[in-house]
């Protein structure tokens, strides 16, 4: 765990996903993401709160009909924790955040930014930090 | 919640009921259903915004109200309105589960969906703290991709809200409180709540203002959160029981 970063730089595992920008696809993204988790050793608590991050991102990214946009996630796996970022592709803005949802989202991950103008919310899950 | 608004209509909707049992003459039927149809009504409304039409859920729910009726027995000494209740929403929640299920969830994964509330708890209990998915696969007998499978069926109940689901609760900045379950959230006890939730997880925060402030039920919030009822209730249990320690540490030392 606490390895220099020269080393650390080694673990680094990155995982992209594009996906059409459609609610179905949530399904696909959350499998996706549980599953670097579930590699990684998180807990099923911790999963769950990651299910919910991620239907989180979807709702947020995809709340707006925007033909012809994808959502890219982008996941770096470092030993201790999941590093998410869900960026529109080509970027747009996110029109509207509801504070439900930035609740939501400051509940179930240790970090979380979002990048209204940017469209891309960040997001990380650190493992074992939480009960 | 009773239509029937004074004693009067009370008598004369027992005798409708009385006379209903007995010959099971429709248009009887239609004066019970027109006597209680704002029941349904307002519960149909209860399951809105979910990604189902209203005009779908006040269907659903007049279904519920007419096999109440059918089934009331009026020498039962039970108010309907009592009765029909359960019947109706027993009905508009099977519309959800059915719907929600259409989502092919294979057999096997809806199985271990099930299964999987009790291992969890069985495991978080022995080992003092949440289980890996590992340690959960194998005490399942089931891959870790299986496992992640049955916690994402619990988001197929969710399907058919998917498209209403950012509008589906209405926006609060936790000043309209309303009604309140357990005393803790009473007015009184405001600044005690809140200086106690100050103390909670973040995630536990939520939960509470979700189940209390904002009044959603147990199934509500796993449903707009994408978890299962389960998980919800072990959270929500988990962080009433630390709640109610502190407010007895509280007490005592005042």
């Amino acid at each position: 765990m606490s390895e220099p970063d020269e080393a650390r730089s080694v673990d680094v595992d990155e995982i992209r996903l594009t996906l059409p920008a459609l609610f179905p696809y949530g399904r696909v993204a959350r499998l996706a993401v549980t599953g670097m988790a579930s590699r990684n050793g998180y807990t099923y608590d911790d999963v769950e709160d990651l299910r919910i991050a991620i239907g989180e991102l979807f709702g947020i990214l995809v709340a707006e009909e925007l033909p012809d946009v994808r959502l890219q996630l982008t996941c770096l796996l470092v030993p201790d924790a999941l590093d998410i970022t869900a960026a529109r592709l080509p970027g747009a803005r996110i029109e509207r955040v509801t504070d439900l949802s930035r609740q939501i989202l400051a509940a179930v991950v240790d970090q979380a930014e979002i990048d209204e103008s940017g469209g891309r919310i960040r997001i990380v899950k650190r493992l074992g930090t939480r009960s | 919640m009773n239509s029937a608004d004074h004693g009067g209509d009370r008598s004369q909707q027992r005798e409708l009921f009385v006379t209903y049992h007995r010959t099971r003459d429709l248009a009887v039927r239609d004066e019970l259903v027109a006597a209680n149809l704002r029941l349904a009504l307002h519960l149909a409304r209860r399951f809105a915004n979910r990604g189902v039409s209203i005009d779908d859920l006040e269907q659903v729910a007049s279904l519920g109200l007419l096999r109440a009726i059918d089934r009331f027995d009026p020498d039962r000494k039970l108010e309907f309105s009592t009765f029909a209740t359960p019947t109706i929403m027993g009905e508009l929640k099977r519309h959800f589960r059915d719907k929600g299920w259409s989502v092919r969830v294979p057999r096997r994964v809806q199985e271990l969906h099930l299964r999987l509330n009790s291992v969890v708890a069985d495991l978080t209990h022995q080992l003092g703290r949440s289980p890996t998915i590992t340690e959960l696969a194998s005490a399942a007998r089931a891959s870790e991709e299986e496992v992640l499978e049955a916690m994402e069926a619990a988001q197929a109940y969710r399907s058919a809200s998917l498209d209403g689901r950012a509008e589906s609760y209405p926006e609060s900045d936790g000043a309209q409180l309303g009604v309140d379950d357990l005393g803790l959230f009473q007015a009184e006890n405001r600044l005690l709540v809140e200086e106690l939730l100050a103390h909670l997880a973040p995630r536990e925060q939520l939960l509470l203002r979700l189940r209390f402030y904002e009044e959603m039920t147990q199934q509500q919030i796993a449903e707009r959160l994408g978890v299962s009822q389960m998980h919800v209730s072990r959270l929500l249990a988990r962080c009433l029981e630390d709640l109610r320690r502190r407010v007895e540490f509280a007490q005592n030392l005042s």
